[in-house]
């Protein structure tokens, strides 16, 4: 599924990325905002002055009518073949051999977090990355079991990813793009997916192996894993929305605004 | 006395009472949790669930607050008749969502982590949730006003208030308070 996706990563990857990459940054509210709010802050029910406490969060998105576009043909594309398609993985599929399945996908993608911590600087975590992989592909059998989280060093190590690596070195979100399929990203985060992808071993198999239908087969057992666990995501952000697109555009800017920080 | 001496029991003292706070908004972030799961292992069904949530919310957030805030400054424009009605309905809307986050039967594991007071009259809580096999960071921001409560929830970076500013502020410039007052009844009508 993932595979006719490439060459357009690619080339988004060509366009120039710093230009006009000047998004405004998402306001959080901090504790000057409080105050400055003219909260004393012992009263919830102050009289109207922490109107400003949240700002609306902002990203470019001049190509909104397409995005909006792409957005409804992935909404509908959610609901008609890749819901069934995941209902149907869910039911032949018992959950412990999901989570068996799910852990494989996520010990092999070792180098996707190794490589951007060590671009990060963060030598720290990707010798707990590092360790955690030892850990989980010789006591958790080749990562089927997770016994890293039993040891609170390796239990909750905040995961980077290339997009997360481009954040760190100031690069902005660009502008906001909604991608077929994969959804919500910007320019910023999308050459950040086609680093990703090529960090992740499961995709190396088509390269090397070309031609086999397994080699089809072992990326798109990871893709329906993936969908099946955001389409979770999905669904709670935007069920009770005013407006899905800005709902589910408001909570990417601000969680990948999150990512950025760990 | 040493005004040293002074400054650096001023310190203890005001170091003290900021902790005391913060406990107290902790203590009541747990009682609202505990009740919320007894409420979930006492309902037998979903609908029921709704029923003895309300109230239990009702008593734990500040819906005044977090409906003001996520209109903004636009809030001023609001009739009394609109700032009523568009509170009660963002109240329903977030109930309802939060009632159909649980499976009856099914408990979160909730980890409590260390407090911290970002301001005055003001404590966040990070707490990390698992449910169904996923973990979730989960902060919740509190204030003080009649004893504490909850302003916000912010989800993996994601503040509850914040995403919904993003939507009440593109129909507020369309078409002032009444678009956002008929834009939440209209979601509310549509979650039924």
């Amino acid at each position: 599924m993932k595979l006719p996706i490439l060459p357009l990563l690619l080339a988004a990857a060509t366009i120039p990325l710093l230009t006009s990459c000047n998004a405004p940054a998402p306001k959080q509210p901090t504790q000057s905002a409080a105050v400055r709010g003219g909260s004393d802050g012992k009263s919830v029910k102050a009289a109207e002055g922490d109107l400003n406490e949240y700002r609306a969060v902002s990203v470019a998105d001049p190509l909104e009518p397409i995005n909006r576009a792409t957005f409804w043909i992935n909404d509908g594309l959610y609901t008609v073949v890749l819901r069934p398609l995941t209902k149907g993985y869910e039911f032949v599929i018992p959950k412990p051999v999901r989570t068996g399945i799910h852990n494989v996908f996520e010990n092999v993608r070792f180098p996707v977090r190794f490589v951007n911590d060590t671009l990060q600087g963060n030598f720290k975590r990707a010798g707990y990355e590092t360790g955690k992989f030892f850990v989980n592909t010789i006591a958790g059998v080749g990562g089927i079991g997770r016994p890293s989280d039993h040891i609170p060093a390796l239990a909750d190590v905040p995961e980077g990813d290339t997009g997360q690596t481009f954040a760190k070195w100031g690069i902005g979100h660009g502008i906001y793009i909604v991608l077929p399929v994969l959804g919500p990203s910007s320019l910023r985060d999308t050459v950040g997916i086609a680093g990703d992808y090529v960090l992740n071993p499961v995709n190396w198999v088509s390269f090397v192996y070309g031609g086999y239908a397994w080699t089809i087969a072992i990326p798109s057992t990871n893709s329906l894993r993936v969908t099946h666990e955001q389409l979770g995501v999905y669904d709670s952000a935007s069920k009770s929305s005013l407006d899905k697109y800005l709902a589910i555009r408001s909570a990417y800017i601000q969680h990948r605004q999150e990512v950025a920080k760990k | 006395m040493n005004p040293r001496l002074l400054f650096l029991a001023a310190l203890i003292l005001l170091h003290g009472s900021a902790s005391a706070s913060t406990a107290e908004a902790e203590k009541r972030l747990q009682t609202a949790v505990n009740e919320v799961l007894a409420a979930a292992d006492a309902a037998p069904s979903r609908g029921v669930l709704l029923e003895y949530l309300n109230p239990i919310l009702q008593r734990h957030m500040s819906f005044d607050a977090m409906t003001r805030r996520a209109v903004g400054p636009g809030w001023r424009q609001f009739t009394d008749d609109q700032k009523k009605k568009s509170t009660q309905l963002f109240a329903t809307l977030i109930i309802r969502t939060y009632s159909s986050k649980f499976t009856p039967g099914e408990h979160p594991v909730i980890k409590f982590n260390p407090a911290s007071a970002p301001a005055p009259g003001r404590v966040e809580v990070p707490t990390t949730l698992q449910y169904q096999g996923s973990h979730y960071s989960v902060t919740y921001r509190l204030e003080e006003a009649e004893g504490w409560r909850v302003t916000d929830v912010v989800i993996e970076g994601v503040s509850l208030v914040a995403n919904y500013r993003a939507q009440f502020d593109e129909q507020f410039k369309k078409g002032g308070a009444g678009a956002v007052v008929g834009a939440l009844s209209q979601s509310v009508d549509h979650q039924k």
